[in-house]
């Protein structure tokens, strides 16, 4: 499967390259990440919570950070595992100065995908996945306003990450937004209302069997 | 240690105190705690309906739900339906039409179609098709079943 | 013997246990002191096991026991193969590999079972099994049947040079030389899809060993209970009498539930007496997605030569199938496949060369239909573009090619999946298949009612598929009747019974044999204990084989009664008549004895006996037949596409079966809904969807989408007889026949309803997605 796209960070390069490279903002961008550790120079191990529709469960896993080219690219290679399944992927990131103290982050890579993530997830898996990144990158602009703000000496603004179930709801919010910005006919609408409650339900079951 | 709570439940009007884990799915906890093993299990994700039982009345799915929230309520399953001795006039009617082949899916059918013939004394086949259209079926490729709901609809207005 | 119950629609005597809960499945076995397992599978379809840690799970409260490959020690064996390839055929390639209780080296599919957790209970086991680390290190996996074949494509099996599993060629008359005579040649690449058998209980295994009497009792959800028993007394080093197993009621099976030895089949029983405590295992419907079997993945290169008049001059097809990771069941798919590409129709010249393949997805094993669909789609298919060709009537250009009744027993000069001449024994197919035109109005709807509609801007068409299935194949089945003192019948036979009605319609025969009521015949079967000869229940046979045991069984029990009632009575036999349970003088009615009483007279506590007499009355037989019955029928339909949403609309179903003598009409017409809902399923609504790395992208019937009952309409059944002559009830299977034509038949008619669009549907299943992609194809090169 192949993820791509972009975002705009509302500051200068060095400064999100910085962000993007410190485990400890990463692991508040995204809920449910338990820890973040640096296990060696460019290599970091954490433990996260993972729901993909009605899969749900703690996968851990290792990430390498290679080919950097500060504070411009990187290749960042990940593998995880858990109940749910794994995830493998090589991503590539690219930070490019807008020129106006905003940064372009561009990333594409492949990510293969494996158990019940990939035979019960599968059709939620793009859209919650692309939805857990944009929430994520949002977070880390908040961080990187809360960064600079302190830089410049204006003051405090506030930063708290989101929490587990905020995020999940921003998810939700996502996902069924997609599906009615693609859809036609409002009975996809209806269908996806059915689909959230029937995973909720399932995601009671599978926690629990 | 695990946490256990105490579920206090009537099923086909006897009254049952168990004490459970949180986690035990009330499928579970009627076939194995209870030993009512009428209600099947096919999917555990709530799409085949085999666990179909009535609480409180309702259809609803028991692999859907947990023991304990079962607490406090009121509990039909097939075995509460009818004997061999003494068919309920819906089970008569599907031993008539033949609208069980190897017989996993139909308790949960008939348990989804007593209170649809409840509330739809007189059913059309559309109607009909409807109510077990979320109950799964691979043996009979539902015909019968309808011929036996149609027959059922006739021997309860009799 | 009076036909009082063959042939009539008796209500089944097994229902009302089925209909009030009170009917034993696997799942409802409790046992004191039983014990529950779980499987770690793989979430990989290929990789190496480096290395595997179970001490969490051992020390976890509650977990009695963990095995894998290695902890097994010497018990680890690979599974025998359930069908050997036929020894008759010169040059077959064949490569046995069978499948593996636990994975030692090398995962080959997901969901291929790694280690086993035993513990108090299934939720304990399950947290177990997440407490297991596993190393597995992914290798390129092989899904496309097609790249499997490159000679780069990675290797399922290592120590083969190529993942052909099979190679097996098959030749009639001389298809090369007709080929240069023909006026029409029609080559397509067709390819068929897998699908999924769901029977609506999943496996289930439980086994107890019994220490102090030495026996082992094993509940199990299979169609061949007596094999189940012979095997694992074999691997586990028992006598076959130690060992016990019962198939009771099964919760459907389809095909799946004949592959043996599934892993979990030898491991439970080997658990059992391992740790001397019952074990129960239950598949998981998420499980039954990736550890049961599959069936109908292949890629044709067929052809057909025709004249100008329509008349099939031979046929031609080079295909491979994909038989999963291993191959523990022979070439029974690729042979039936073989045996049904030249359907009803009289064809001279026939070649068909076929390629097994390996690949990193689940094993393949026959599923309802079992490899017919996909000879009778190819067929079907070239014959609908051959009829659009030459401008012929669908229906007239099948007409032209029928194998007509004059010509039985047909020969095919191939062999069958039981490695048998394949011999057609019977038929009459034309008023068959002018029945199902009949039925559905064809020349009305075709010339009055189709253009009308379309005039209405409609899309509706009409399809009509005649079709054969091999039947009721050897080796034999076997059945003991015994008349109890209570005047009442017991049958005992092995086949097994997953809701086929056995219980009703063996009753019958043995209750015209013998006079009785049919309430009066009570049957066991699927239970080793009870008798322990024959094979199982597969290829749509029980109706002929078991039931010709049966009846020949009650045939010697009737000349035993008869015997004796002549001494007891002092009359002759020929002047006895045997009914209502009692036999009489035909002339003096008051001359008579129960058959309880003279059951109990055969039976004496004191006296003497004569020389060379048995006791009771009662008598074992087996039938086995001499080669295959084919059954015949042709289904029909009308439907309605909408092209903007994809939706079809059955408006009628048409389904005309000739399957001999029909013991129960009503179980027959069950029979064939049953067929057709799942070949719709096939058709339409039903794929399983693999990614390039051998996951199963739809594995919960959330995403995999079976028939519901809005889906199946109403099916219109018509009947025909034509007796089988190899058989004395004349019998033929009809368990298959119903899912057989439907992809074909779907194919047809949907070309039917889009005219506009020229489409050549060459694949199944289809589904709306798949059709809307068709048509936007099509309507890009408009």
């Amino acid at each position: 499967m192949k993820l791509e796209g972009e975002y705009i960070f509302d500051g200068p390069q060095e400064d999100v390259w910085e962000l993007v490279r410190d485990p400890d903002v990463l692991a508040t961008a995204l809920p449910g990440t338990q820890s973040l550790d640096q296990v060696g120079e460019n290599e970091y191990e954490g433990v996260m919570n993972v729901r993909i529709g009605p899969v749900a469960g703690v996968f851990s896993g290792r990430i390498v950070v290679s080919d950097e080219v500060p504070p411009e690219t990187c290749t960042l290679t990940v593998e995880g595992k858990g109940k749910p399944g794994f995830i493998n992927g090589t991503g590539y990131v690219n930070l490019i100065d807008q020129g106006d103290s905003t940064t372009l982050m561009k990333y594409d890579g492949e990510i293969q995908i494996g158990g019940r993530l990939a035979s019960v997830g599968q059709r939620l898996f793009d859209t919650t996945s692309k939805s857990m990144i944009r929430q994520g990158l949002e977070t880390l602009n908040k961080a990187l306003q809360a960064r600079i703000a302190v830089k410049t000496g204006g003051g405090e603004v506030e930063y708290k990450p989101p929490s587990e179930s905020e995020f999940a709801v921003a998810v939700a919010k996502d996902m069924a937004g997609e599906a009615l910005s693609s859809s036609r006919t409002t009975w996809i609408a209806v269908a996806v209302v059915i689909v959230i409650v029937i995973v909720a339900l399932i995601l009671i079951n599978l926690g629990g069997g | 240690m695990r946490h256990l709570f105490d579920v206090g439940v009537t099923v086909n009007g006897n009254r049952y105190e168990r004490t459970v884990e949180p986690r035990l799915l009330l499928s579970d906890f009627l076939r194995h705690d209870l030993g009512l093993t009428g209600t099947h299990v096919g999917c555990e994700h709530g799409v085949c309906g085999s666990c179909t039982i009535l609480f409180d009345g309702q259809p609803v799915r028991s692999c859907l739900m947990f023991a304990v929230q079962a607490n406090g309520h009121e509990i039909l399953t097939v075995e509460g339906l009818g004997t061999p001795e003494d068919l309920h006039p819906l089970q008569e009617a599907f031993w008539e039409a033949h609208s069980v082949q190897c017989g996993f899916c139909t308790p949960g059918i008939l348990m989804t179609l007593v209170p649809f013939l409840e509330e739809n004394p007189n059913p059309n086949e559309d109607e009909i098709r409807a109510a077990i259209s979320g109950n799964l079926c691979r043996c009979t490729g539902y015909q019968h079943i309808v011929d036996g709901v149609k027959l059922a609809a006739q021997k309860m207005s009799a | 013997m009076t036909k009082k119950y063959i042939g009539k629609r008796i209500k089944r005597s097994e229902d009302p246990r089925l209909l009030t809960g009170e009917a034993l499945f696997v799942d409802d076995v409790e046992i004191p002191g039983m014990l529950h397992a779980a499987f770690l599978r793989s979430d990989y379809a290929h990789a190496y096991l480096k290395s595997i840690d179970v001490s969490a799970a051992q020390a976890r409260e509650g977990v009695v026991a963990v095995f894998t490959a290695e902890t097994m020690g010497d018990d680890w064996q690979p599974g025998p193969p359930l069908v050997s390839p036929p020894p008759t055929v010169e040059d077959v390639i064949f490569h046995s590999r069978t499948q593996v209780p636990l994975v030692k080296d090398k995962v080959r599919h997901v969901g291929e079972p790694i280690a086993i957790v035993i513990a108090e209970s299934r939720y304990i086991a399950e947290d177990a099994v997440d407490d297991i680390v596993v190393d597995l290190e992914p290798l390129d996996v092989v899904v496309d049947i097609e790249k499997a074949m490159q000679p780069d494509a990675p290797l399922v099996h290592d120590d083969l040079d190529s993942n052909l599993a099979a190679h097996i060629e098959q030749e009639k008359g001389d298809y090369a030389a007709i080929r240069e005579e023909a006026d029409l040649i029609i080559k397509r690449r067709i390819v068929i899809d897998r699908g999924a058998a769901v029977a609506m209980e999943n496996r289930g295994i439980v086994a107890q060993w019994d220490a102090k009497s030495q026996r082992l009792t094993v509940w199990d959800t299979t169609q061949a209970p007596i094999a189940i028993r012979n095997g694992l007394a074999a691997r586990l080093d028992l006598s076959e009498h130690q060992v016990r197993v019962i198939a009771p009621f099964i919760g459907g099976a389809f095909g799946p539930k004949m592959m043996m030895f599934y892993p979990e089949e030898m491991l439970i029983p080997w658990v059992s007496i391992k740790l001397d405590r019952p074990i129960k295992w239950i598949e998981d419907r998420y499980e039954n997605f990736y550890a049961t079997t599959q069936e109908r993945g292949q890629v044709h290169e067929a052809e057909m030569a025709l004249t100008l008049d329509g008349r099939i001059l031979g046929v031609s097809d080079v295909f491979l199938h994909d038989s999963g990771a291993y191959d523990p069941y022979g070439l029974t798919l690729p042979l039936n496949t073989q045996c049904h590409m030249m359907g009803p129709y009289d064809i001279a010249n026939y070649y068909s060369e076929s390629k097994v393949v390996f690949t990193n997805k689940t094993i393949v094993t026959p599923v309802r239909g079992a490899g017919r669909p996909q000879g009778i789609f190819i067929v079907e298919r070239l014959l609908d573009l051959a009829a659009k060709e030459l401008g012929i009537d669908p229906v007239e250009i099948r007409k032209r090619n029928l194998i007509p009744p004059d010509a039985f027993p047909y020969e095919h000069k191939i062999i069958d999946q039981a490695f048998a001449p394949l011999i057609f024994d019977s038929g009459n197919y034309k008023p068959v298949l002018e029945k199902a035109a009949d039925m559905i109005g064809y020349d009305r709807f075709v010339k009055d009612e189709q253009p009308r509609l379309r005039a209405e801007g409609r899309h509706v068409g009409i399809g009509i598929v005649p079709f054969i299935e091999t039947t009721g194949v050897g080796p034999y089945e076997g059945a003991r009747v015994t008349v109890e003192a209570s005047g009442k019948i017991n049958v005992a036979t092995g086949v097994g019974t997953q809701g086929q009605g056995h219980f009703t319609s063996f009753a019958q025969i043995v209750a015209d044999q013998l006079g009785v009521d049919v309430r009066d015949v009570h049957l066991v079967t699927g239970d080793t204990a009870e008798f322990h000869w024959g094979t199982g229940t597969f290829a749509s046979r029980g109706s002929v084989v078991a039931a010709n045991a049966i009846n020949a069984s009650a045939k010697l029990v009737r000349e035993k009664i008869l015997a004796l009632a002549s001494k007891v009575l002092e009359a002759p036999e020929d002047e006895l008549e045997l009914a209502d349970g009692v036999i009489r003088v035909a002339d003096v009615p008051r001359i008579s004895i129960s058959l309880g009483e003279l059951a109990m007279l055969a039976n004496p506590l004191r006296g003497a006996v004569e020389p060379g007499t048995e006791p009771g009355l009662e008598a074992t037989a087996y039938f086995g037949p001499q080669y295959g019955a084919i059954a015949f029928g042709t289904h029909a339909m009308i439907v309605e596409v909408d092209p903007q949403t994809m939706m079809i609309e059955i408006k009628r179903y048409v389904a005309v079966e000739d399957c001999g003598t029909v013991i129960n009409p009503l179980i027959v017409d069950g029979q064939i809904h049953g067929g057709v809902s799942l070949g719709i399923g096939n058709s339409y609504y039903e794929k399983l969807v693999f990614d390039e790395n051998g996951q199963l992208l739809n594995a919960s019937l959330m995403d995999y989408l079976i028939p519901t009952a809005a889906e199946v309409p109403r099916i219109e059944i018509g009947h025909e007889e034509t007796r089988s002559p190899l058989n004395p009830l004349g019998s033929k299977g009809v368990g298959e026949a119903g899912a057989i034509p439907v992809p074909a038949l779907f194919a047809q008619a949907m070309e039917n309803a889009l005219p506009e669009y020229d489409l050549e549907i060459l694949e199944a299943p289809l589904s709306p997605n798949r059709l809307f992609e068709l048509l936007r194809e099509k309507e890009r090169e408009l």
